[in-house]
């Protein structure tokens, strides 16, 4: 079975360390390299070509976010699993449109890492359970407080159920396969869930599915 | 020595006396008193001679009036004894004996009448005048009793004479008299322009000295002020740039505490919490109570991390390092919203995503600010955070629809905070609430020029 490899990029020894702990117990991961910045990262990424980049948002020179950007640009193959102290959206959303596939909270690194790593490698998006509460809380008080209607109460039940397949990080021919229908429909949809909920791109509509709660 | 000490005694030392003030004072007042003083004496002189010259004129007129009349009746009794000692007693006319007798009384009448007021050498001039009118009225007297002997003709030819001769003399004498007293006149007119002369030229010199004093006075005056006010400006200057080093040493304290706590003891704890973790699953599956007690360690460590996080996103956001400005204005206005009843929105238009950091930090500690003012003091459901760049500069508005206040009035150690913050960079704030409308800040950032060198 191929393994696949990992490079570790955080300006902290200790959490290198940690994370190493938690990779190296997977048989199936195997990791390549540590990075102490992100500058280092971006180099290193470049020279070894991992499947899985496990980043720390927060890092001098270049932070988290600006070398994910660089790597997915420069590597589309490699994926980002990115690992910050927030759970704000801000952070979620930005690593999002800079390319991650994955966002883990530091708190509970060590029980989601595995599971993080294997669903990004699968092209898969995962969150930390506690970033899609915090987010779901967020939107649910910003509702509650302006008034404003559930635009997701708008959404046709097929609509609904392709929202859910993009945001788990499915192409529309995979969709077109899955539910048996022409990729033309399912480009209409996608269109029609983008425009309903005023959306811009698949990582905000990411964002608002991991929002809802309909995928963690 | 040093400077702050030798500086200060001394400007005080500078300082004039009040008792200079009161010196000066003096001196005017005396100047005023002499100029008032010389000037009265001078108009009180003037009246005076005015006077005296008067008087003298009256005098002359009067005597001369007296000394012509007297001429005149002695002439026409002259004329008139001649012509009647000239007869032989017979033939003399009694009419002309009668104009005689009153010629004689007249003569007598003007002598008495001759002003009382008179000087020693006109008295002789009288009294001999009177002496030999007398001798000559004898004489006239026995011719008329007898028939006249030639020489008592003759005689009496003679005193007519000589009694005009010497009314002529006084005559002369008055017109003597008027002379020498036009000189005394003079001569006191000169004296008094000698006097007024004198206290003039006193007067201008004390004025000149007062002038001099006084000028002297105020240039020190205006030293002492120019002095005072550089010192005032200086201080000023130094003061502003106390205060704006003090929130630049804040900001700097701040952010290496920050920085401290999530590099060690947030880095500590995280490792601790993977360790933990590890620990847990590894774990043989009958070490229940084991198991138990390192999920309650974790789940210490876990509070312990965030509250570690919260504190250090409170002294330093890192967002504004990883994220920039926008972001980091972005998740404060959603932590506000978390943490309180009110709810903030975040616009943002054209910000720069390198912004210097000590812009960056004054626009997030500006409306941090403004935000925490808007639950806190005025109760707001809803507030607006607007932040856009321009050609000249950033413009940030932060409103709220809160109780609001009187800017007036109330103007709290915040926004003085704000305004030092924003004054420091060169910009300005401006506050416009009332009581029950709301409050809407306004600042305006001028952008550093930036022309290749890093800020």
């Amino acid at each position: 079975m191929r393994q696949t490899r990992v490079l570790l990029a955080d300006d902290h020894t200790l959490i290198r360390a940690g994370l190493r702990l938690v990779v190296d117990q997977e048989p199936e991961f195997t990791v390549v390299g540590e990075a102490a910045d992100g500058r280092q990262a971006v180099a290193l990424a470049q020279q070894l070509k991992p499947d899985i980049v496990v980043m720390d948002v927060g890092m001098p020179g270049l932070n988290g976010i600006e070398a994910c950007r660089q790597i997915r640009e420069n590597l589309p193959d490699t994926q980002v699993v990115m690992l910050s102290m927030h759970s704000d959206e801000g952070y979620v959303l930005r690593a999002l449109k800079a390319g991650a596939r994955a966002y883990l909270l530091k708190d509970s690194a060590e029980a989601d890492l595995a599971r993080a790593i294997r669903a990004a490698s699968e092209g898969k998006s995962f969150f930390s359970p506690a970033v899609g509460k915090v987010l779901l809380e967020d939107y649910m008080r910003k509702l509650e407080r302006t008034g404003a209607e559930d635009s997701y109460e708008l959404l046709s039940p097929r609509e609904r159920e392709i929202l859910q397949l993009v945001a788990e990080g499915k192409s529309s021919k995979e969709i077109a396969h899955l539910l048996n229908l022409s990729v033309h429909t399912v480009e209409t949809h996608r269109a029609r869930v983008m425009q309903k909920l005023n959306l811009r791109g698949i990582p905000e509509l990411t964002l608002y599915a991991v929002r809802k709660g309909i995928i963690s | 020595m040093s400077p702050e000490k030798s500086n200060l005694p001394a400007a005080d030392d500078e300082w004039p006396s009040p008792r200079l003030r009161w010196v000066l004072l003096g001196a005017f007042l005396g100047l005023l008193a002499l100029i008032f003083v010389s000037g009265a004496a001078a108009t009180r002189t003037l009246r005076e001679m005015h006077q005296q010259e008067q008087d003298a004129r009256r005098a002359l007129a009067e005597r001369a009036q007296m000394l012509s009349s007297l001429s005149i009746s002695i002439e026409v009794y002259n004329e008139d004894i001649g012509r009647y000692v000239g007869y032989p007693p017979e033939k003399s006319d009694p009419q002309v004996r009668q104009q005689l007798d009153r010629l004689t009384e007249n003569i007598e009448s003007q002598l008495n009448s001759y002003p009382g007021r008179r000087q020693r050498e006109e008295s002789d001039f009288l009294e001999a005048i009177q002496e030999l009118y007398r001798r000559h009225l004898q004489l006239y007297r026995s011719a008329l009793a007898a028939s006249v002997a030639p020489q008592a003709r003759s005689q009496i030819l003679t005193m007519r004479t000589e009694l005009l001769d010497w009314s002529g003399r006084l005559n002369a004498w008055n017109g003597r008299q008027l002379h020498s007293s036009d000189e005394a006149l003079l001569s006191e007119f000169s004296r008094l322009q000698a006097n007024l002369t004198g206290s003039l030229s006193i007067a201008l010199g004390a004025g000149l000295l007062l002038v001099i004093a006084s000028m002297a006075y105020i240039l020190r005056l205006e030293r002492q002020t120019r002095n005072r006010y550089r010192e005032l400006a200086q201080s000023r200057h130094e003061l502003e740039r106390l205060s704006s080093r003090l929130v630049d040493a804040q900001e700097e304290e701040r952010r290496s505490i920050s920085r401290e706590l999530h590099d060690e003891v947030g880095q500590s704890l995280g490792a601790l919490l993977v360790d933990l973790g590890r620990l847990s699953t590894n774990l043989p599956a009958d070490s229940a109570e084991i198991r138990e007690r390192i999920d309650r360690m974790k789940s210490l460590a876990e509070r312990t991390v965030g509250t570690v996080r919260d504190i250090a996103l409170l002294l330093r956001p890192s967002m504004l390092d990883d994220l920039g400005l926008v972001a980091a204005l972005e998740w404060q206005g959603r932590e506000v919203s978390r943490r309180s009843q009110m709810e903030v929105a975040v616009e943002s238009a054209n910000v720069s995503g390198d912004l210097p950091d000590e812009y960056k930090i004054c626009v997030y500690r500006l409306v941090q600010e403004a935000l925490n003012n808007a639950v806190r003091h005025a109760r707001a459901r809803n507030a607006k955070v607007r932040v856009a760049g321009g050609a000249n500069g950033i413009e940030i508005e932060v409103s709220d629809d809160g109780q609001g206040f009187d800017p007036q009035r109330s103007r709290g150690l915040g926004i003085l905070g704000m305004e030092e913050r924003v004054k420091r960079l060169g910009g300005s704030l401006a506050v416009r609430s009332a009581p029950g409308q709301g409050t809407v800040l306004k600042a305006e950032l001028p952008l550093p020029v930036i022309a290749g060198t890093p800020a």
